[in-house]
């Protein structure tokens, strides 16, 4: 796997205090009569990675399903970049990028063929050329014209992660990011997310992996019964004793 | 936004191509209807040429449904279709992208039909093929738009393809009858063309007008 681009943001501005990037206020949600999501508050600023964790049904797949617009919010207030979410989703999916547990990959396409795919409904300027270093990077320049059907769940979810290095977002949204990932995927995720995160990109993922997410520099939240609660930060390892 | 919609509409037709799975069951269904027709009524000359409105126009509608019924297959693997919607383009670009991957489709099926259908129903009608065309994608317009709504509306239903037809079958009737009449006035010069022609129009405009607009109300959450 070379490494050569990066999922870099649009270049921060370097004030004191970093520009707010998404703001939830008293968010509710509920499916029919089961309330998933209650009075979530969260501020998520430029250069910040927010961790959901949470137990299955928790909430986190929802909470980020509503980042990514593709549920409504009805109750409460979402904006991005201060835009108001409800009103301009097309302008607010312009400015984020899900991947979730579905890839949204078309198995008949090669892998250059859906960034293409990707790359046109983004409305980016980019050469093929740039779609295949992207897919270079990420390790599948072998494969770069096979069906993506034949692919495995890794590779498939490589290549979900290829369209972060084109895009650029504000908002990165990631759910269970490291899954079907092996370990020098997880080392080149980590890497990428932690250069995109310095260079002013915000992150909110939903992981079980807490191990993994410790590489990168991040806020854990709890997700429990749809209410969110900020976590103690997390604490580097005791040093081993050394004997006497 | 038009590179948008070319690139939907590339991806299905290209994608079919390949997998050879829509427009394969498409014309494989046409002929099928044809054949049974030829075979059931056996008409002469003069029976065929009057036959040959509803029975081009029975077998487009046939062979829509099966293509609209595979029309939202593709977006269904790996949450192809939550893909489309998280796109940055109004949902209408999404809803036009899809429509001209089927259009495309369905007019390819329709003008290979055609041919094949005055000569297994031994019409001397050669003169009046590229009117027929003409007439055909007039009434395809509409009918793949108003079915690609509906094929978007029963995407999730167990028995879509049942209930796509349910929907699509009245209210396309008016549609319908004014292709039959206006091919019919072709075939049998009686100068009734024009009044249907203009039918067909105001109902392609009104359902590509329309259809755009409730397929992103449909879609949201």
């Amino acid at each position: 796997m070379t490494h050569t681009p990066r999922a870099t943001p649009p270049p921060a501005d370097h004030d004191a205090t970093p520009p707010v990037v998404i703001q939830l206020e008293g968010v509710h949600h509920r499916f029919g009569r089961h309330r998933v999501l209650q009075g979530i508050d969260l501020t998520l600023r430029q250069g910040e990675c927010v961790a959901l964790y949470g137990a299955n049904g928790s909430g986190k797949s929802t909470l980020l399903a509503l980042l990514a617009t593709l549920l409504t919010v009805r109750q409460g207030q979402y904006r991005l970049d201060g835009l108001d979410v409800t009103q301009h989703g097309n302008e607010a999916r312009d400015k984020l990028l899900f991947v979730g547990h579905q890839t949204h990959l078309y198995g008949h396409l090669t892998p250059v063929e859906n960034l293409l795919f990707f790359r046109d409904l983004r409305g980016l300027d980019l050469p093929e050329s740039r779609l295949r270093q992207a897919i270079d990077t990420v390790g599948l320049a072998k494969a770069a014209d096979k069906p993506v059907q034949w692919f495995s769940a890794g590779m498939r979810k490589r290549l979900a992660l290829a369209r972060m290095l084109l895009a650029h977002p504000r908002l990165l949204l990631l759910d269970e990011p490291y899954s079907a990932l092996d370990i020098q995927g997880v080392h080149w995720l980590n890497a990428i997310l932690t250069d995109y995160l310095r260079a002013g990109g915000a992150l909110v993922m939903a992981s079980h992996d807490p191990e993994r997410v410790a590489a990168l520099p991040h806020r854990p939240h709890h997700l429990a019964r749809g209410v969110l609660s900020p976590m103690p930060l997390p604490q580097p390892p005791l040093p081993e004793p050394t004997p006497c | 936004m038009l590179k948008a919609i070319y690139r939907i509409a590339w991806k299905d037709v290209a994608g079919d191509l390949r997998r050879r799975a829509t427009l394969s069951s498409m014309l494989f269904f046409a002929i099928s209807v044809l054949i049974v027709f030829q075979a059931a009524f056996e008409p002469d000359r003069k029976e065929a040429l009057r036959l040959l409105p509803g029975l081009l126009w029975a077998t487009t509608l046939f062979t829509t449904l099966v293509g609209l019924g595979r029309v939202f297959q593709a977006e269904e693997e790996d949450g192809a279709f939550e893909g489309l919607l998280l796109a940055s383009v109004p949902r209408g670009v999404i809803f036009f992208g899809k429509w001209l991957g089927n259009l495309l489709l369905t007019l390819l099926v329709e003008f290979l039909i055609l041919p094949l259908t005055l000569v297994l129903f031994n019409v001397d009608a050669w003169s009046h093929v590229p009117a027929i065309l003409g007439i055909l994608t007039l009434g395809t317009l509409g009918l793949t738009g108003l079915g690609t709504l509906l094929a978007a509306m029963t995407r999730g239903a167990r028995s879509r393809e049942t209930l796509l037809a349910l929907l699509l079958l009245p209210l396309t009737a008016p549609m319908l009858i004014a292709g039959v009449q206006a091919i019919a006035g072709v075939l049998l010069q009686n100068g009734a063309v024009e009044p249907w022609l203009k039918l067909l129009i105001i109902f392609d405009l009104v359902y590509l007008a329309m259809a755009p607009w409730a397929f992103g109300w449909l879609v949201e959450e």
